[in-house]
């Protein structure tokens, strides 16, 4: 039976309603959201940046975590879809990153040596405020549709939201608490991944496919797995390959 | 932008130990009090105060085992109480009458953390009943940050370098310095915490940028010697 974009995207809704009960985790929406995007809009990478007190675009979430995928986020920092996305608030569709004449150099040429071509940004708005961005790249050159373009926006939208969790939608402050939550527990993972790689002898990217998996089949946040690595009461040689 | 400020105001108050911090992040904060504790297994332990009532708070915490610090380091976030005197139920019953005995009327406080390593809270104290604005709270975050730094420091005992100086080389975020103090804990059979001190002292002796050298540790081109 072919499942229809629709029943997929009201398939990913009920998910991610899943995920906001409970033991809430900010890093493992984004995970999910950014792992749904890809699924629909036949992206081939997506990934989820906050920016922190300081404005700089943190990776938060990522359907890869290769250090190559990961540059590519950072670098924004200095130019890119992303940067422009969260200084305009407004969306970055970029369908050919191979035409002559891009604002940002340095980002076209990194992300066509890493294989893509096309790249979309999308804000994480909350009222006057702008967040960070939903990042999407292609190795084909095309455009998104005008459906997949407002739905990624809802995705997006999401992520702004789930950040409210636990926070009164004026409240300043309960926002900039969960912000930095969010933050540290992309740090914990980021160490836990040091850690699992250099133990097991194996690539970031393989570090953290592990750290996913065990969380996931444990049904236990990531950020907790995490931190269960880092102070060593969860060896890196548990996590199954 | 945000923690530059408050690196360049610490540097002007001159601070160099642990007790200026807790002096600068009163003064930078504009708040009565500030006081910091360490949290291990065995609880919390008073480490450093700005004034007789801060250091009170810090005291009661560790003797009773209760309060805003142990409550943020356990919920891994800020924690308010804007009216110790109000009617706020249960709430640390013991801590609440001792901080108002001591002249606090409002306490918050937020997790010194970096990840997975946590290491204690910073607490500070009003002398009147009342929320903290938008700027101190965002400014309580960034302070707190900034102190977990010079707290690691301070207990590797590598103190290389003035407060602003160490701050200022760490830089802006990047994944590759939190890799490599993960990959450099097992290199070095030492806590992830103290790799990431180690990565610091490492790149403060060469005179290199943190994330350069992290950057060199997580593809293997270089690798710190015990």
């Amino acid at each position: 039976m072919v499942v229809t974009r629709s029943e997929r995207l009201a398939q990913t809704f009920v998910d991610l309603a899943d995920t906001l009960v409970d033991e809430f985790d900010v890093v493992d929406l984004y995970a999910l959201l950014a792992e749904r995007c890809v699924e629909l809009f036949d992206a081939s990478q997506a990934g989820l940046l906050l920016a922190d007190a300081d404005g700089t675009l943190r990776l938060v979430a990522a359907t890869n975590e290769a250090i190559e995928l990961v540059e590519l986020f950072q670098l924004q920092n200095d130019e890119g879809p992303c940067l422009d996305c969260y200084r305009s608030g407004e969306q970055v569709l970029v369908d050919d990153l191979g035409r002559g004449g891009t604002p940002w150099p340095l980002f076209a040429r990194v992300a066509r040596e890493a294989g893509f071509r096309s790249v979309n940004a999308f804000p994480l708005r909350l009222r006057d405020r702008v967040l960070g961005a939903l990042n999407l790249f292609d190795v084909a050159p095309r455009p998104l549709d005008p459906a997949d373009v407002a739905a990624a926006q809802a995705m997006a939208d999401i992520a702004s939201i789930g950040l409210l969790q636990y926070a009164a939608l004026s409240d300043a402050q309960a926002l900039a608490g969960q912000l930095t939550a969010a933050l540290e527990s992309r740090i914990a993972i980021e160490q836990a991944k040091g850690v699992i790689a250099e133990r097991l002898g194996v690539g970031m990217d393989e570090a953290f496919d592990r750290l996913r998996r065990y969380a996931r089949s444990h049904r236990r946040p990531l950020s907790g797995v995490a931190e269960e690595v880092v102070l060593g009461t969860l060896a890196p040689s548990d996590l199954s390959a | 932008m945000h923690r530059d400020r408050l690196i360049a105001m610490i540097a002007a108050l001159g601070g160099s130990s642990t007790r200026d911090l807790c002096r600068a992040c009163a003064e930078v904060l504009g708040v009565s009090g500030a006081g910091i504790s360490v949290i291990g297994a065995a609880g919390s332990e008073p480490l450093c105060a700005s004034d007789s009532t801060a250091a009170r708070i810090e005291e009661l915490q560790y003797t009773l085992g209760e309060g805003p610090c142990v409550e943020a380091h356990a919920r891994r976030g800020p924690v308010a109480e804007p009216d110790l005197g109000g009617d706020a139920g249960a709430r640390w019953p013991g801590f609440r009458a001792g901080a108002l005995a001591a002249g606090a009327a409002a306490v918050f406080a937020f997790p010194l953390r970096v990840g997975a390593v946590r290491i204690g809270s910073l607490t500070v104290y009003q002398d009147a009943p009342g929320p903290l604005t938008d700027d101190q709270h965002r400014d309580a975050l960034a302070m707190a940050e900034v102190a977990v730094h010079e707290l690691l420091v301070a207990q590797a005992g590598d103190a290389t370098g003035g407060t602003a100086d160490r701050l200022a080389a760490l830089g802006a975020y990047r994944a590759e310095v939190h890799q490599a103090s993960g990959m450099i804990s097992v290199q070095l059979d030492v806590s992830v915490a103290e790799g990431l001190v180690r990565l610091r002292a490492h790149a403060f002796r060469e005179g290199r940028p943190l994330a350069d050298v992290a950057a060199d540790v997580v593809a293997h081109r270089i690798r710190l010697e015990r």
